[in-house]
């Protein structure tokens, strides 16, 4: 019958690229790029490796291996790399930083309570969702204090996206707070009304 | 001649608070509701269902909205054609731009009142 | 014994938003009475005194407690032919397209990762060769992986009981099997023979690396539970161990969607699989 192999198999792995992972990634391929990426991570130089080939690559695949790599380097220091990219004008840019970050909750813990204090109420946004990575009591009580000082309505809602998720009975004032001070907010009534129901009936 | 099948509204947002808010407003005006909580999945429930109107968030994990629309319209299938309200916190002209410029037919900003998303889908539900 | 507590609506609503957000599964209200059995066997088994507590415990990834709670509620056991729409996807969609560009002779080689007893692969050697009309017109390679080496020694011995052929007809056991007692059959030994199987960690490069390119991956049921960091990697490692156009199946509740943007969709009537896309011809 067919289907009968020999022990040896046919699989030819990649040959290992000579070149130094720093020339390919200026002059190679993308496909190239993107496995040079891929074995630089482990290397002592990965971390200024990939902070200057991400802020010149454009190739959103090569980018994605690049956060990757910085996800599964997982210290603070690289998921400071990331972060710039929070601000980027660039949608699916955000998207990879964001997804990075979700990627390494400890190290992106770090720098929480800075970009829950950031000036930019877009990057206080995409905060709340890396805080939704924190353990439930640490993302309830953090949420909760930018709740209580939050100006921006849009940047509320997405704090009590979370909360929805993870508040308690500590949290149900202070929602009812911030539904007080943006009565004019449709969508932030129904957000508050609604995460309010799912933690109430869970305080037994 | 007035067409009065169900309109199917597909929402692509990452957040189930305001999936339930739109969906709780087309509904109570006679729309079916799907969801998909980003691109990717959106772009999946195209490909296995019919919809006549798509409502999707810029900000997703996996695939952002403009992304999204970028590859949906790119795909030269009859769903490519499908109506796409861009719905986003961002009012700077860039945003609405780009949102333009991946073949977004409207771009509304965040928050938004259930009156309007049900006005704005009546009028964009079945055109192409 | 007393009846489990019931889980209010809005512990429900929580508990369905947090794993349709990890996993892309859907639990509407019609499953509710099924899944408060099955979270409060998980709250015993955890010692949590209350559902908030476990599910506290569930939102942390700690011990693979996703798993354990989607495991209550999916049919885990593994046989011959499970989830049979996809190995007909396979020969009526995926293996037309890959043989478009082969000649008669270039190999088709088809990876099952994990395989872990060795159903899957056998499935596909034995589908191919009873549903596909060109299973001798290519050098056909079938390779299984897994993490566990117990099961790797199960896979390569090759013997199976009644669950696991219970999808099969009689006339498929009676070709691809011996009987060695009424509990117990063997795959023939030519066809044992001819899936290779190794010991892969989807998350290691090392390993997943030599392993080489495949036109068609089966990899189901184990990349969603993952964690996010793991998921990313794996996937790459699946991307990388693709040929440009080969394509990838995941389980059927499982969704690209929750594990990488790396990988086109395409649907086809029997399934949506996924694909790495096409190389790019150079422009010049």
């Amino acid at each position: 019958m067919p289907l009968i192999r020999n022990t040896t198999p046919t699989a030819e792995p990649h040959a290992l690229d000579e070149r130094k992972p720093a020339e390919l990634l200026a002059t190679g391929s993308d496909e190239e790029r993107w496995i040079a990426v891929r074995n630089a991570a482990e290397t002592p130089e990965a971390l200024s490796l990939l902070t200057r080939a991400l802020s010149v690559e454009r190739v959103p695949r090569v980018r994605e291996a690049m956060f990757t790599a910085l996800a599964k380097i997982a210290t603070p220091e690289s998921a400071s790399v990331a972060l710039p990219y929070l601000r980027s004008e660039d949608a699916g840019l955000r998207t990879q930083a964001l997804d990075a970050l979700r990627a390494m909750p400890a190290s992106a813990a770090e720098h929480l309570s800075g970009l829950l204090d950031d000036s930019d109420p877009d990057v206080r946004l995409l905060a709340c969702e890396i805080a939704r990575a924190l353990p439930t009591d640490d993302a309830s009580r953090v949420l909760g204090e930018l709740l209580e000082s939050e100006t921006n309505s849009n940047v509320c809602s997405a704090a009590i996206e979370v909360l929805a998720e993870t508040g308690d009975a500590a949290s149900l004032p202070i929602l009812a707070r911030c539904a007080a001070r943006f009565s004019d907010d449709p969508f932030l009534a129904f957000a508050v009304k609604t995460a309010s129901g799912r933690i109430g009936s869970s305080e037994r | 001649m007035p067409d009065n099948s169900t309109k199917r509204v597909l929402i692509i947002d990452d957040a189930a608070l305001v999936r339930a808010y739109y969906r709780a407003a087309l509904e109570a005006h006679g729309f079916a509701v799907g969801e998909a909580l980003n691109g990717l999945e959106g772009l999946e429930k195209l490909l296995l269902e019919p919809f006549d109107l798509v409502i999707a968030d810029i900000n997703m994990p996996q695939m952002d909205g403009i992304t999204f629309l970028q590859m949906l319209r790119s795909k030269e299938l009859p769903v490519s054609s499908v109506p796409v309200l861009v719905t986003s916190t961002e009012a700077g002209p860039h945003d609405m731009a780009a949102a333009r410029g991946a073949g977004a037919n409207y771009y509304l900003v965040k928050p938004i009142k259930q009156e309007t998303l049900a006005e704005y889908a009546a009028i964009f539900c079945g055109r192409r | 014994m007393i009846d489990p507590p019931q889980m209010t609506e809005d512990e429900f609503r929580r508990l369905a938003e947090f794993l349709y957000r990890r996993t892309g599964m859907v639990f509407t209200e019609s499953k509710r009475y099924y899944v408060e059995r099955r979270v409060w066997e998980r709250i015993d088994a955890t010692s949590s005194s209350s559902f908030s507590i476990y599910f506290a415990y569930l939102r942390s990834e700690v011990r693979d407690e996703v798993e354990q709670l989607i495991n209550a509620f999916t049919v885990n056991e593994t046989y011959f032919y499970r989830e049979d729409h996809q190995l007909a996807c396979l020969t009526t969609d995926l293996l037309r397209e890959r043989v478009a560009t082969k000649r008669p002779g270039d190999p088709i080689r088809i990876w099952s990762a994990p395989c872990s007893t060795g159903e899957e692969p056998y499935s596909i050697a034995i589908w191919l060769l009873e549903n596909w009309k060109d299973v001798d017109t290519y050098d056909i390679e079938i390779v299984g992986s897994d993490i566990d080496t117990r099961v790797l020694e199960a896979a390569t011995e090759g013997i199976f009981g009644k669950r696991a052929l219970m999808r099969l007809s009689s006339e498929v056991i009676a070709r691809y099997f011996h009987e060695l007692d009424d509990e117990r059959w063997q795959i023939l030994d030519d066809l044992r023979q001819s899936v290779r199987f190794s010991r892969v960690n989807l998350v290691e490069t090392k390993e997943t690396r030599p392993q080489g390119r495949f036109d068609v991956i089966f990899c189901r049921n184990v990349l969603i539970y993952f964690d996010d960091e793991s998921r990313r990697v794996a996937a790459e490692n699946l991307y990388e161990n693709l040929l440009p156009g080969g394509y990838i199946c995941l389980g059927h509740t499982e969704s690209m969607s929750r594990i990488s943007p790396l990988f086109e969709i395409c649907r086809y009537s029997e399934a949506i699989v996924y694909r790495r896309p096409e190389e790019l011809r150079r422009a010049r």
